[in-house]
């Protein structure tokens, strides 16, 4: 191997350090904004603060505690609630999302029949039919006026499903081909903006009067994180041979007990990486909390949002100390579970 | 304990019919191989068994008693996957403890039973360890033993030693058939290697695209293949198939192929039998000689009557040669003596033992005619009778 001429291996670390400091700098910013002082946070008296002059705590203090206002400060609530709400909400959704997504997963991976993708146009035209043919409901419902109540939901949410198979059975009738595929229309879940659903959601949840509850948000991040879930843990277990199953069967195991004892302990290190990333997802949602939440549940993202005050505008070194305390669940979390992120667990299962 | 007997058994994957209408008795205490190149649906017919599939059609019985319905785990049958299924991250003894804590059985009976049988297959110093960590050899042992740890009523081997090496597939072979004397339980072995099946099996069933070609003792599957197929799966190298013509000329019957003849002699010769009243539009038989017996003579040889032909190629093996000869307008294989040697192109005379002739149908492949005497058939040179 020849040696590189030294301005080559300088050039190199320089450009490096560069992108490094691109990527790495907001953070750095954050982290020094919480322990500024009010004067350091903008360049308001003339300087910029590249590093703290004076370190404090109180922009933790102010944001950890409650303060009915009095001279030159606006009422702040504390965002201790909304931490415990963060925490509630994000892994009770997280858990929700793993439950079904995970079986959901494992019997794509095991069960499915699917027979190929269907056609775009029959796809397409299938999609078409489906609202061609509620519309009129549609219209309907909304002249009966109980479009905007639980029960008007709960039974044009049923009607769908009804159209919905009835339509497979009169396409069935003449043509026969590709069924699609079971995974792949989940994944489609995910296919369109989040924005696009939130206020039918929050339609909805008003109407179920799930607004502003820690379960109203438990569910929508549950259905809202499933598509992961499932694709992911459906490729975690087609890597794990089938006939670990039916070995697991054949040896006395039921079919949860193969599932429960032998699949599962094996796709745990997958189940971690999915946990973490739909952790993630869900505790760094603002859309869905910011629409579905008031006074009692909002989360840290939403709550970020509101500590401003028309005193003194954006308060950026309590945002950033809070911002700071928000990293700590998802770097401790993803600490706990390295040792589950490293593949390479069913090594030497299987001949090859 | 178990009898195992499947009835019309047929199994298809969509358009592909993996299994038809399998009939097969499996008695007591018999070490049952089922014989058959990749693809004969062989590993099918084992899970059809275990109850990991279910048949289209048909019924199998396990002790007289139906169970198409039954799951897996109340079948009480173990089976060793061809790939072994170790649980990765259990250890040895939890392996091999699985199915007894399936059974919800006491920790002390489990630990001796485990301990029991970790004995029986020398794997007792191996138990604290995982899968990963063993040699084929030792993982061989290990999925044994988690089939014997429970006393099923039955065994089912998928090509537990397709993935050995040679030497240890030797050794295991012995063992496999050592245990199986032991323990004197029903076992069904799947292999695609005629030698296992052969050396180990007390019946063997071939089975070739889904059909049970034959179901016989080893003896019997070598000695008279039910057809064609058969004769071809079983023996290394397979048969040696020689289209004869048949001649009808006054009185008499010939098989005539362009390098030797052979002469029906009398007319109540059951060869005569089938060609000349049974069936007799047919002009062509088959005519097939294992490469063992034939004998190659440099010189031509006075005491058997010898048909000229000429050395191909020639393999030495050490133990034996196979050495391709063309006779007439076909290549056979032979197999002779290392003390022999033979060049290229050097003409040969060419020696059948006329004791182990098989005549089959061209269309059908099933076997017409195996002679059992040397003095069944006569030796005819092909120029000699048109």
């Amino acid at each position: 191997m020849t040696q590189r001429p030294t301005w080559q291996i300088v050039l190199r670390y320089i450009l490096v350090l560069i992108v490094v400091g691109w990527f790495t700098f907001p953070t750095y910013w954050m982290v020094t904004m919480a322990f500024k002082p009010k004067v350091e946070w903008s360049t308001a008296h003339g300087t910029i603060y590249w590093v703290p002059q004076n370190p404090t705590l109180d922009n933790f203090e102010t944001v950890l505690t409650e303060y009915r206002g009095r001279f030159f400060r606006a009422n702040q609530s504390s965002a201790l609630p909304s931490i415990r709400s963060s925490i509630i909400v994000s892994i009770g959704g997280t858990l929700f999302a793993l439950l079904i997504g995970t079986l959901a997963a494992y019997g794509l991976s095991r069960f499915s029949t699917d027979t190929g993708e269907l056609p775009w146009y029959i796809a397409l035209g299938r999609l078409g039919l489906l609202i061609l043919v509620l519309l009129p409901f549609m219209v309907l419902w909304a002249w009966l006026g109980i479009i905007r109540y639980w029960y008007g939901i709960l039974s044009f949410t049923l009607l769908g499903i009804a159209v919905n198979q009835l339509l497979d059975k009169f396409l069935a009738l003449f043509y026969r081909g590709p069924t699609g595929s079971l995974a792949f229309s989940i994944l489609q879940l995910r296919m369109f903006p989040p924005m696009a659903i939130v206020i039918p959601v929050m339609i909805m949840w008003s109407a179920f009067k799930l607004i502003d509850t820690w379960y109203g948000l438990i569910a929508v991040y549950g259905v809202v994180t499933f598509p992961f879930v499932v694709w992911l843990m459906k490729s975690f277990f087609d890597e794990i041979p089938r006939e670990l199953d039916e070995a697991a069967i054949v040896d006395g195991a039921s079919n949860w007990g193969a599932f429960f004892k032998v699949v599962l302990p094996l796709a745990k290190g997958g189940l971690a990486s999915t946990a973490l990333f739909v952790f993630i997802l869900n505790w760094s949602d603002f859309l869905i909390a910011l629409l579905l939440t008031t006074r009692d549940w909002p989360t840290i993202p939403v709550f970020l949002n509101s500590l401003v005050s028309s005193e003194i505008g954006a308060q950026h070194g309590p945002k950033a100390a809070l911002g700071l305390l928000a990293v700590i669940p998802p770097v401790v979390f993803g600490i706990l579970i390295q040792r589950y992120l490293v593949r390479g667990l069913t090594f030497g299962a299987i001949k090859r | 304990m178990a009898n195992i007997r499947l009835e019309n058994v047929t199994k298809r994957f969509g358009r592909v019919t993996a299994l038809q209408s399998i009939n097969l008795e499996i008695h007591h205490g018999e070490f049952f191989c089922v014989l058959g190149p990749p693809g004969a649906g062989k590993t099918t017919l084992l899970r059809l068994i275990v109850g990991l599939e279910k048949p289209d059609a048909g019924t199998i019985y396990i002790d007289g008693e139906p169970v198409n319905d039954v799951h897996p785990r109340n079948r009480d049958i173990a089976m060793i996957f061809q790939n072994l299924a170790l649980y990765p991250d259990k250890t040895v003894f939890d392996n091999i403890a699985f199915p007894l804590r399936e059974r919800k059985l006491p920790a002390e009976q489990i630990k001796a039973r485990v301990a029991q049988v970790a004995r029986m297959l020398h794997i007792e110093h191996l138990l604290e360890r995982k899968p990963g960590k063993l040699s084929g050899g030792e993982r061989q042992r290990v999925a044994i033993a988690r089939a014997l740890v429970r006393t099923p009523r039955a065994y089912l081997m998928d090509e537990p030693l397709a993935n050995l090496d040679a030497l240890l597939r030797l050794e295991m072979r012995i063992e496999l058939k050592r245990l199986q004397e032991q323990l004197n339980e029903t076992l069904v072995y799947v292999t695609s290697d005629q030698v296992e099946a052969m050396s180990m099996a007390d019946r063997i069933a071939v089975l070739y695209k889904g059909v049970v070609q034959q179901c016989d003792t080893p003896d019997n599957v070598y000695n008279l293949p039910a057809n064609r197929r058969v004769a071809t799966i079983v023996g290394s190298p397979p048969m040696n198939f020689l289209t004869c013509q048949v001649q009808r000329t006054d009185g008499q019957l010939n098989l005539v192929h362009s390098g030797f003849g052979f002469r029906v002699i009398g007319s109540d010769h059951p060869l005569w039998d089938c060609l000349c009243r049974a069936l007799p539009a047919v002009q062509e038989v088959l005519v097939g000689v294992r490469p063992e017996d034939i004998r190659l003579y440099p010189e031509q040889p006075t005491d058997v009557i010898a048909f000229p032909a000429r050395v191909a190629v020639s393999e030495p093996l050490g133990a034996e040669t196979i050495v391709d000869v063309q006779l007439g307008r076909d290549i056979i294989k032979v197999i002779t003596p290392p003390t022999q040697y033979f060049a290229e192109k050097q003409p040969v005379w060419v020696a059948f033992d006329m004791a182990k002739v098989h005549v089959m149908d061209v269309q059908t492949g099933a076997r017409i005619y195996t002679t059992g005497a040397p003095e069944q058939l006569q030796c005819i040179l092909p120029g000699t009778c048109a």
